[in-house]
């Protein structure tokens, strides 16, 4: 009696595995004609979720043009947002989560540490990955699967060190800067090309990300008198060093990377404290070019606010991918990456060429923060 | 000298604000020897609520503070209503209740503000006063009078009237408070109304010297917590003394140890709880547990 319970047990055990493989086999065999599944991963949550929601909003636009036209191979691409909070433990967590549910790229995050604890991940799962991070770090990786669509701190600190020192002639320069991902790509950067051209900044502070006092910091930096104070820090804490520096009375212009070119920057910073700012940024303005002034134009329409450098770095990603996605009709890993590579792009950022290390964008422009918003610095 | 009168200043601005967040720790504590864990969320809707009605509804800034003070005494009252069935049953359900209000709060904050947050501008029109090259911030200097004023005002109510003395009461033995005819329901909930009082209170003066998010309350609340555990955890003066000295601590590290500051402040913190596990003002405290 028993044994007969024992079989039927069994027997049910059998039956039941037996229907997961045809199960999966149905999947993969939708998967051909369904829809492309994409992961757009950012902040949407937490002290970043600024950054995270533009870079969502910018995506979601390219998608749902390229989706309005047909999308991919008669496909459409669905778009499936993850909040990374800007934690790197949570983006390793969501990219073990998108290696496993069949996505096959990956959009974001705008956070340099997050793209770097999730990039070993992705690259095992062959899931090539456009981040809007800019560490230099990401480019050392050298991981295959790993596309910037902006510039490295790199080459957004030569061009600043150039402007400050070759064009304006200031020498007098200290640094401010946060030790996270991003903060220690800036800082390391803009040391280097102040190295290269023998000068030594007067101060060189480093805080940590979540430090919100810096008036130990700048009474330094303020015995020193520089002319130029560089920040190394993302939009809120940049915005607090300029407005602590300036009651303090610390003179100095501010310079720095994209994060001060922002109105997070300029708000928190206020208005007045954040005039003058120095900004090295592939996109300045909504209106540098007509291609730019449309596509401003399209987002307000879309989302009722202004458009800016994060929702077009975004936006240029997502149309790369879709660029490569239709080069292989639908098919990630090796292949993917493979066309990513190959994609050559007049972006709004700039012209997209992609380089070994998944560097898309040599270049950056300078600009001016008037009123809270920047101006190229040749209008002002 | 210059850069350490200036270090000394920061620190004592943030050391009030700490302080007051402490107090808010050290008050719910005393009374029902709970650690409220949604504190620091608490923080965050009263620098949420005191912005808004500041600047969305253009209330003077003083009146837009007791507003949300108001608002989060009411959060208070209502986590207080919520644990009450588990006063005396089951401590460490409270606990995990608070934790799990402070979850509430910072998700009811993303859906009511959004999850970017925003920039605070300084209510104080006036620049920075110059003292022999030193710059006071006229917003610090505010920020410093008001947390002196609400801290003298908690002590004389404690010290001086009947709902202060009979909490005192029920702080010392809730039993026999409870045997003299006190309703240590209610001592419990002003005791936690006051202390998200003070969280507000906290949150409305730090919101424009930082940027207001869902998560600011993270930071706030270690920071309070931890000042509240130097000073001695449920003394008042200790809340005081703890905020100022974490304020410090943390000033005089950023400046002297850059990115190690954060190390080095927990460093310092950890061993002064070692070589005195009560905090400098260590008192015996209620422990319902």
């Amino acid at each position: 009696m028993h044994f007969t319970r024992f079989s039927i047990a069994a027997a049910a055990l059998i039956a039941l595995a037996a229907c997961a493989p045809p199960g999966q086999q149905a999947e993969s065999g939708a998967t051909a004609t369904g829809p492309i599944k994409i992961a757009n991963v950012n902040a949407q949550s937490g002290q970043l979720s600024s950054l995270g929601q533009w870079e969502h909003k910018g995506v979601k636009l390219a998608i749902e043009e390229a989706n309005k036209a047909g999308g991919v191979d008669g496909r459409q691409i669905q778009l499936d947002l993850f909040d990374s909070q800007g934690d790197p433990t949570v983006g390793t967590n969501v990219a073990r989560k998108i290696a496993a549910e069949g996505y096959i790229a990956m959009l974001g995050t705008a956070e340099s540490a997050v793209t770097l604890a999730m990039a070993p991940i992705l690259k095992d799962a062959k899931i090539p990955n456009i981040t809007s991070g800019q560490s230099p770090k990401l480019a050392d990786l050298g991981s295959p699967f790993l596309f910037l669509n902006a510039p490295t701190s790199v080459t957004f600190d030569e061009t600043l060190a150039k402007y400050l020192v070759d064009d304006k002639g200031m020498k007098k320069i200290a640094l401010i800067s946060n030790n996270g991902a991003y903060g220690s790509g800036e800082h390391d950067a803009f040391l280097n090309s102040l190295k290269t051209r023998n000068i030594t900044p007067s101060a060189d502070e480093v805080v940590t990300p979540d430090q919100k006092d810096f008036n130990a910091n700048l009474a330094k930096i303020r015995e020193q008198d520089p002319e130029v104070l560089f920040i190394g820090a993302e939009e809120v804490q940049s915005g607090l060093i300029a407005k602590q520096a300036r009651e303090l009375g610390i003179k100095a212009v501010f310079a720095g990377g994209a994060p001060v070119g922002t109105d997070v920057y300029a708000t928190t910073a206020g208005l007045k404290n954040a005039e003058g700012t120095i900004v090295s940024s592939p996109y300045l303005s909504n209106e540098a070019t007509p291609e730019i002034k449309a596509f401003a134009e399209k987002y307000k329409a879309a989302y009722n606010e202004d458009a800016r450098m994060h929702v077009a770095k975004a936006y240029d990603g997502a149309s790369i991918l879709i660029e490569a996605l239709k080069q292989t009709d639908g098919e990630g890993g090796q292949k993917l990456a493979d066309a990513i590579r190959g994609v050559k792009r007049a972006g709004l950022l700039g012209t997209y060429n992609y380089d070994a290390n998944g560097v898309g964008i040599h270049e950056t422009k300078i600009g001016l923060v008037k009123d809270g918003k920047v101006v190229p610095e040749a209008a002002s | 000298m210059q850069v350490f009168l200036q270090t000394l200043i920061g620190g004592v601005t943030f050391g009030a604000v700490y302080a007051l967040v402490a107090m808010g720790f050290s008050i719910v504590y005393r009374t029902m020897g709970l650690v409220n864990f949604a504190h620091g969320s608490v923080v965050m809707i009263g620098a949420y609520a005191a912005s808004t009605f500041y600047m969305a509804s253009k209330l003077p800034f003083a009146v837009a503070v007791v507003v949300a003070i108001a608002v989060t005494a009411l959060i208070g009252l209502v986590i207080e209503r919520f644990l009450r069935p588990l006063e005396n049953k089951d401590f460490t359900l409270m606990l995990i209740g608070t934790i799990g209000f402070g979850a509430v709060l910072e998700a009811g904050a993303v859906l009511i503000w959004g999850a970017t947050g925003h920039a605070v501008p300084s209510p104080v029109a006036t620049g920075p006063i110059d003292v022999a090259g030193i710059r006071i911030p006229t917003y610090s200097l505010l920020v410093i009078a008001v947390a002196a004023a609400a801290t003298g005002l908690l002590a004389l109510f404690l010290q001086r009237t009947k709902r202060g003395a009979a909490m005192q009461a029920v702080a010392m033995d809730h039993q026999a408070a409870t045997a003299v005819g006190i309703h240590v329901g209610r001592s419990n909930a002003m005791a936690f109304a006051i202390g998200a009082g003070l969280a507000a209170l906290a949150g409305s003066l730090i919101g424009p010297m930082l940027y207001v998010n869902p998560t600011m309350g993270g930071t706030l609340g270690i920071k309070g917590f931890a000042a509240a555990m130097l000073g001695g955890f449920g003394s008042m003066p200790g809340a005081i003394v703890g905020g100022l000295a974490f304020g410090l601590l943390d000033s005089f590290a950023a400046g002297n140890f850059q990115e190690y500051s954060e190390l080095v402040t927990f460093l310092v913190f950890a061993v002064i709880v070692m070589i005195r596990p009560t905090g400098i003002f260590g008192e015996a405290t209620v422990n319902r547990a």
